[in-house]
């Protein structure tokens, strides 16, 4: 059978990324231009400085994905781009390209929803997924539990209400000044500290659904810092360790109610907070003495990426689901 | 020399084909869709319509701005990838010059006016040459008071000026009131840029071999981000 090589496309937030993906499976090439070091004088992404630079970006990078697979531009079977959800003007700069470029090569147009393409990114890496499966999709702008049928069939166990869990990273990690992106600052300073110092919730724990809800747990950290701050008590890599652990208890007990309840023998694990080593760790430790396997992707595939939107696309591929030279970009999800 | 010009620099998605000085085929859309739809699917149109594929052209030609931050960047985001797959290259044009074209062959000062909103135009002023219009002064972004100033200090003895462009709609009774019979106004269908104005000046341009760099072409915003303004005046 004849490869299938597809370009993929990612710009939905503050990475312009491009790649080839052969059979939904091998990487040929995989360029991110990250402007993290742009925003974080910021203090967080801002979306019309990410959609300037994603308009300057793109060509360079797709360019350099076509030299890094050693790929003419016509050797491409399909573009594959990312059109939801995230920020509206820097998807369509993404969106824009990767229809110029197919319509101009005349190849198929593929749609891919980003979140879809975080799921996928567990495929490009794991061959031995048992289906069904349940899936924790952790981001900055999602927090969602999945139980899945395949890769492509699934259904939405629970979500957050209100903030995602890489969103509580970030406020809090700006909060207690360790700086931006929080993920990885609150994850430094917590290795330095210790949880358990104080107590912090552990929001619907108690419950027996799959909502989250993040927004509880932030407030209670920003009052324990204050309380902390007037007692001269204030240790900020406990206080960090102890949000953390919070946080990352939540996700992982809920994941594997979910396992049990619905006895599945596999986790996946998605999305830019799925790279948190403590998160990582405890859903091994927890799983260890069940028989589920927990898969997750490494950590330059949970971070936003082309590969899994390239992934992705190769599964719409297959099944001729090509996108319309109309299709748009959406901030919010319209399905999943 | 067949070039694919495009424009969406305002809430109008334009693209046109000019051979040398000859208009094939334009396509102006004022309507409420978004361009992110109505773009590619009128290029594909208007190609196909003229029996060209993308191979048979020998340029784009784009506006980069001043004008909508979002449309300037579908434009050149969709201009970029087919340049790119194509092997073609591509001529940038101001969106003030190509709106200004419309007022080709008059005596008038003309001014091109978009709207920038914030109580503010993008704005440039023009005289007409037979080569096509010249700018008087960098583009700037301004209030009508200032547009209206310049107006003045520009128009020659016995001159009157023109104003087209969709900032003049929105402060048009103003306009009227300041400039009274001093001012003209241009009819419907030359009050806003034209893609096929773009193909006609850009022709000119890749004759002279005025090409851009399709790896750092960016849109003329003339405006920095509302983030980093903040920045700049040390509120971040």
């Amino acid at each position: 059978m004849k490869d299938i090589l597809i370009l993929g496309i990612e710009t939905s937030c503050d990475e312009t990324a491009a790649s080839v993906v052969k059979n939904g499976r091998h990487i040929l090439s995989n360029v991110i231009n990250s402007q993290v070091q742009i925003h974080a004088q910021f203090g967080g992404v801002v979306p019309e400085v990410a959609s300037r630079q994603h308009i300057e970006n793109i060509a360079l990078v797709v360019d350099q994905a076509f030299a890094d697979a050693g790929l003419e531009y016509q050797d491409i079977d399909a573009v594959a781009v990312t059109n939801e959800p995230g920020l509206v003007g820097a998807l369509l700069v993404g969106l824009s390209f990767a229809k110029g470029l197919a319509w101009s090569l005349q190849r198929p147009l593929l749609a891919v929803n980003h979140l879809h393409g975080h799921i996928y990114a567990n495929m490009l890496e794991h061959e031995d997924i048992k289906f069904p499966a349940v899936c924790l999709v952790v981001s900055g702008g999602h927090t969602s539990l999945l139980l899945m049928q395949d890769i492509n069939h699934y259904q939405v166990l629970g979500a957050t209400r209100d903030d995602a869990a890489g969103e509580a990273f970030d406020k809090v990690a700006r909060f207690l000044g360790l700086g931006y992106p929080g993920g990885p600052a609150i994850q430094k300073a917590a290795q330095e500290g210790q949880a358990g110092k104080m107590k912090l919730p552990r929001v619907f724990l108690d419950r027996q659904d799959y909502e989250f809800s993040f927004s509880g747990l932030k407030t209670a950290t920003m009052n324990m810092k204050k309380k902390l701050e007037k007692a001269g008590e204030l240790q900020v890599c406990d206080l960090a360790a102890e949000f953390q652990q919070a946080l990352i208890e939540v996700l992982v007990e809920k994941s594997l109610q979910a396992a049990s309840r619905y006895g599945v023998e596999s986790i996946l694990m998605a999305g830019g907070v799925a790279a948190n080593q403590e998160l990582r760790s405890l859903m091994e430790q927890r799983t260890e003495s069940r028989k589920i396997k927990v898969f997750c992707p490494s950590l330059s595939l949970c971070t936003d990426n082309a590969a899994m939107i390239a992934g992705m696309g190769y599964q719409q591929f297959i099944r001729n689901c090509y996108a319309s030279l109309r299709l748009n970009a959406y901030p919010s999800l319209s399905s999943l | 020399m067949l070039i694919l010009a495009v424009d969406s620099s305002t809430p109008v998605a334009g693209a046109a084909l000019v051979e040398d000085h000859r208009v094939l085929i334009e396509s102006f859309i004022n309507y409420k869709k978004t361009h992110s739809e109505t773009l590619l699917p009128t290029i594909d149109r208007i190609m196909k319509e003229c029996d060209c594929s993308p191979a048979d052209l020998d340029a784009l030609a784009l506006t980069v701005g001043p004008g909508s931050f979002t449309g300037l960047r579908i434009g050149m985001a969709t201009v970029k990838g087919i340049a790119m797959a194509a092997h073609k290259p591509i001529v940038a044009l101001s969106t003030l010059d190509t709106l200004a074209a419309n007022a080709a062959g008059s005596d008038d000062l003309v001014g091109a006016l978009l709207d920038a909103r914030k109580n503010e135009l993008y704005y440039g002023f023009y005289s007409m040459r037979e080569q096509g219009p010249e700018a008087l002064q960098e583009a700037m972004v301004g209030t009508p008071q200032a547009v209206v100033s310049q107006a003045r200090e520009l128009m020659a003895q016995g001159q009157r000026v023109i104003l087209l462009g969709d900032g003049y709609y929105r402060y048009g009774a103003y306009f009227q009131q300041e400039l009274q019979e001093q001012l003209k106004v241009m009819p419907g269908h030359l009050m806003l840029p034209r893609a096929a104005a773009a193909g006609i000046l850009a022709v000119d341009k890749a004759g002279q071999g005025e090409f851009e760099d399709l790896y750092r072409l960016g849109p003329v915003y003339i405006r920095l981000s509302e983030a980093e303004y903040r920045l700049k005046k040390g509120e971040i």
